[in-house]
């Protein structure tokens, strides 16, 4: 019977395995959003929603230049504008004149020079938008452009401009196993290519803004759409100068977010608190769509070269690679948290793929450059670097002469496979029977054929190929400080509320945490209440990334959950003369478990735990087992789990145009449990619809460091009539340390979907794109520069 | 130009402004009425966030001067409930979890009822175009085609 057999799940404990799914109340059920409601009504309030009366409206002033100097900035014309109530520069920053999600190097306010066009060099409050766009118009700025540099390779050359004082290497990710010398002497094959992989952006669809209200007492509000609100709030604080205690950061709910609005509300959330702080007025701020792309972080661009080897029946020996990741202007999310947490060291852990190779060798370089910035965007790094090793596999198998599906069975993870960086993978691991269930699906078998010859290609006027990519993706963000608080209030009249500070973007972690509690309390879904993410109110919760919602708050939450409970149970045990051990507590009832006639309504033992002084509110606090990790060998431990995935595409090649059409994508997930399986098919959805935008349009264009496609008319990302058919697929091989044995899900299915589309480009017509996006005139040329 | 007064019936409503003559209708919506379940999202007609229906068609409500809506019909999504019941593309758009961040579901909701009031029983790749232009960045347009195509049976039952 439920509640009796399962502990808390502790790292230091023995740990059972989950709950059989028969078994529960809540998780794994198709619960209806919480926020649905609201949401097809219309009357759910996003940032841009709440009233404005009263606000000063802020502006930026942004650098026409990707690196200059400021020589004088004469804001007096400005200042003088009817309306205009403040014009600040740099030196009215009152503390940090910095900020960043992992080091503070992006001014707030730039007062020496620039690094990027859209960088910002003023700022302006007034009464109205319209002054606040005419006085940035007023103010005169000096600049003296310097060389600039914009590509990382470029950036890494001795005498190359240097974007900060200690040069344009930010970082140095290596993985050191075996002896790579040794695994090309003994492979028979081996391949060698150069990828590269474009600037994305994160196109939410909720431009960002920012609510900043200062208070008598010298504390500040800040609201609007943060992924991270305890990461916007630990910026705005040295900015001005004020403990942390101070700061309140207020989420909105977000109108997605996709790892951008982790940088970007840290951006506007800063600029609008300082301009609140000065003028002592509420500030409200907006970036419209093309402020947003021209200058908010993007996915970080790539270069990577790769080689691997095998032997004839496909036994990969050896595998190098060599990673430029372009940072662009500002550190953002790219630098190390120790010990293996930012984008570029998980861009490096990643690239040797969920493959079993005996020797690896990888140099990754994160450099400084003259562009926007790359940080957090869905997948964090590992798009990028499972494009090339999916796309590598697929040409090693050509090489071999092999169905690629044979070729990656032979190699890929399973149950107590050691990884590159010597981490044995021992619990949670149905990376195979992915690639069987999809293949299954799929019909892998019946329709994959070799690729055909180029006269084979010119024959017809459409061919249809198919394409395959594995992947895996951590769950967890690697850093020493990965914990997370949960709280949760019992009422006398048996209704609930939890204090969570995990975001609510779209992804439905309010609708899934919701389900754990409940379940865990023996409660109804709408039963518990989910507070706005408050940082006066929530606990510390980290930030809503990696993957890692789900699986570490629902820890905390059950773990608080258990802690209240106890005194209900208590209560239901006194009102029935049967010990708490016996009682088992589900959908609002408490009964005895050997005798269930006898029982207790949950309200009833609410009610009596108040009247008797019991505890009526239950913390949590969990934290994944400890990572490691070794930046100078890439050896460690450094996520305690991972979600692995299985693509399978077919598309149609027009071979007059070079045009594709994704047919239909099946999508088998290995995700330890699913809390509520139809959520996690929108995550997988979504996740494989912004794949198919990686692959095949999306690209930020940049002519001498300018974003060239700056709204939705140039930057195309796809609609309803790209969709494909797409059959997701959800596979529970529990993990242990997750909440009824989940794991991540909000990032693995954005993974392998362009490898698997352009591997299908690939069988389709022969050719092999290797740089993205694959785009009408790119395959068109590829078909038409093919020899033989 | 100068100001105007214009008289409009919205959600079944009638109301009269003066507005500006550069003041978008997406603005008289959300600013002056309240209505602020009309997003926006690009402000150049590329999202469809700000979809209204406008006599019958759906417009980007961003790219309208108010004064061109002058004796106009407006739905927006605040009008779709009737008397306390939603509309069934709303309910199907809840049990099909067609909806994520939702900012662009009252876009999507009115798009998907200006075609269902055209084609009561549009084809798959009717319905892929009748909504191409609203942009979703969450869903994948899956969950959003499968909540249209049952509204439209119960629409029809
Ligand atoms: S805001 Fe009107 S179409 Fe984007
Ligand atoms: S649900 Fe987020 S944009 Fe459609």
């Amino acid at each position: 019977m439920k509640g009796e057999k399962r502990k808390v799940i502790l790292k230091e404990k023995k740990v059972e395995i989950p709950l059989a799914k028969e078994e529960l109340e809540v998780v794994g059920k198709q619960v209806i959003r919480k926020d649905g409601y609201e949401k097809v009504t219309g009357r759910l309030k996003f940032g841009a929603d709440f009233d404005k009366a009263g606000f000063l409206h802020g502006k930026v002033l942004r650098s026409p230049h990707a690196h200059a100097l400021i020589k004088k900035v004469d804001v007096e014309k400005a200042k003088a504008l009817p309306g205009v109530v403040a014009i600040l520069t740099a030196e009215d920053v009152p503390g940090r004149n910095g900020f960043g999600a992992i080091i503070p190097d992006q001014p707030v306010i730039c007062g020496e020079k620039v690094r990027f066009i859209g960088d910002g060099v003023a700022l302006v409050a007034a009464e109205s938008e319209e002054a606040a766009i005419e006085a940035l118009k007023l103010i005169d700025v000096e600049y003296e452009p310097l060389s600039a540099v914009f590509s990382p390779v470029e950036a890494m050359k001795p005498g190359a401009p240097k974007v900060h004082e200690n040069g344009n290497l930010l970082t140095t990710v290596r993985i050191r196993k075996g002896d790579t010398e040794k695994g090309f002497q003994e492979a028979e094959v081996i391949v060698e290519q150069t990828y590269s992989l474009p600037f994305v952006e994160h196109a939410y669809m909720e431009p960002d803004v920012a609510m900043a209200i200062p208070h008598e007492d010298g504390t500040i509000t800040v609201k609007g759409p943060m992924q991270a609100p305890f990461t916007v709030r630990r910026n705005i604080a040295p900015v001005l100068h004020i403990p942390i205690s101070k700061v309140q950061c207020v989420q909105t709910h977000l109108g997605g977010g996709f790892g951008g609005k982790e940088d970007s509300s840290i951006d506007i959330g800063v600029r609008a608190a300082l301009l609140a702080w000065k003028t002592k007025r509420p500030v409200r701020m907006e970036y419209e769509r093309e402020e947003v792309t021209l200058s908010t972080a993007k996915r970080h661009p790539m270069i990577i070269q790769c080689k691997v080897g095998a032997k004839r029946d496909g036994t990969l020996t050896a595998l190098e690679g060599t990673i430029y990741n372009e940072q662009g202007a500002y550190a953002s999310l790219g630098p190390i948290i120790p010990p293996a947490g930012g984008t570029h060291a998980h861009a490096v852990i990643m690239l040797p793929g969920p493959y079993v190779i005996p020797h690896v060798k990888v140099d990754g370089y994160l450099v400084y450059t003259n562009h926007p910035y790359g940080g957090a965007m869905r997948g964090f790094g590992a798009p990028q670097v499972n494009f090339v090793h999916e796309s590598i596999i697929d040409e090693l198998a050509e090489a071999l002469q092999m169905n690629p599906y044979d070729l990656r069975m032979k190699n890929c993870f399973e149950l107590g496979s050691v990884t590159a960086t010597g981490q044995v993978l021992d619990q949670s691991i149905a990376l195979k029977e992915t690639m069987r269930s999809a293949a299954d699906q799929f019909e892998w078998f019946k329709r994959w054929r070799p690729p055909p010859s180029k006269e084979e290609v010119e024959k017809v006027e459409k061919r249809r190929g198919v394409g395959m990519a594995i992947g895996w993706y951590r769950t967890s963000i690697g850093t020493f400080s990965d914990g997370c608080g949960a709280n949760v209030y019992v009422h006398e009249d048996g209704s609930v509320i939890l204090h969570t500070g995990i975001t609510e973007m779209g992804q439905g972690s309010h609708t899934v945490l919701a389900q754990i509690a409940a379940e865990e309390l023996g409660v109804r879904i709408e039963d518990v209440r989910i507070v706005v993410p408050d940082t006066d109110i929530v606990p510390e919760a980290g930030p809503t990334v990696g993957s890692r919602s789900t699986t570490l708050m629902g820890n905390a939450i059950i773990m608080a959950s258990q802690a209240v409970k106890a005194s209900i149970l208590e209560a239901a045990s006194e009102i029935l003369g049967v010990p708490a051990e016996r009682l088992v507590a589900r959908n609002r009832l408490i009964f005895d478990r050997d005798d269930q006639t006898r029982g207790v309504e949950f309200k009833e033992a609410a009610r009596r735990a108040l009247a008797t002084g019991k505890r009526m509110m239950g913390q949590g606090w969990w934290a994944p087992p400890r990572p490691s990790f070794d930046v100078e060998t890439g050896q460690g431990y450094p996520y305690f789990v991972y979600t692995y995935n299985t693509q399978m595409a077919e598309v149609e090649v027009d071979t007059k145009t070079g045009h594709v059409e994704v047919i239909k994508v099946v999508a088998c997930f290995d995700i330890g449990r699913a809390i509520n399986p139809i959520l996690v098919e929108g995550q997988i959805e979504g996740g494989i619809m912004m794949g198919l935008g990686y692959a095949m349009m999306e690209e930020v264009l940049l002519k001498e460091g300018k974003v060239q496609n700056l709204n939705f008319q140039d930057y195309m990302i796809p609609t309803a009539m790209d969709a494909p058919e797409i059959v997701p697929m959800i596979l529970e091989d529990p993990n242990r340390y997750g909440p009824f044995g989940a794991k991540g899900i909000g990032e693995m299915p954005n993974i392998p979907t362009a490898p698997a589309i352009i591997n299908a480009v690939a069988n389709a017509v022969g050719v092999r794109i290797r740089d993205l996006p694959a785009h009408s005139e790119k395959v068109f040329h590829a078909m038409r520069g093919r020899r033989g | 130009m100068s100001k105007s007064v214009i008289q409009m019936e919205v959600n079944g409503r009638s109301v009269s402004l003066e507005v500006e003559p550069d003041e978008m209708l997406v603005d008289v919506l959300r600013e002056r009425m309240g209505l602020t379940g009309t997003k926006v999202g690009c402000r150049e007609g590329e999202c469809g966030v700000c979809s209204v229906i406008l006599n019958g068609k759906l417009v980007p409500s961003c790219l309208i001067p108010a004064m061109k809506a002058d004796g106009g019909k407006i739905l927006t999504v605040e009008g779709l409930e009737k008397d306390g019941e939603l509309h069934p593309l709303q309910k199907e758009f809840l049990n099909k979890a067609a909806i994520q961040c939702g900012f662009c579901t009252p876009g999507m909701l009115l798009s998907a009822k200006a075609l269902l009031d055209e084609n009561p029983e549009p084809t798959l790749n009717e319905i892929k175009i009748g909504i191409s232009g609203v942009l979703c960045r969450c869903t994948g347009y899956r969950k959003i085609i499968q909540a249209i195509e049952s509204a439209a049976k119960s629409v029809r039952s």
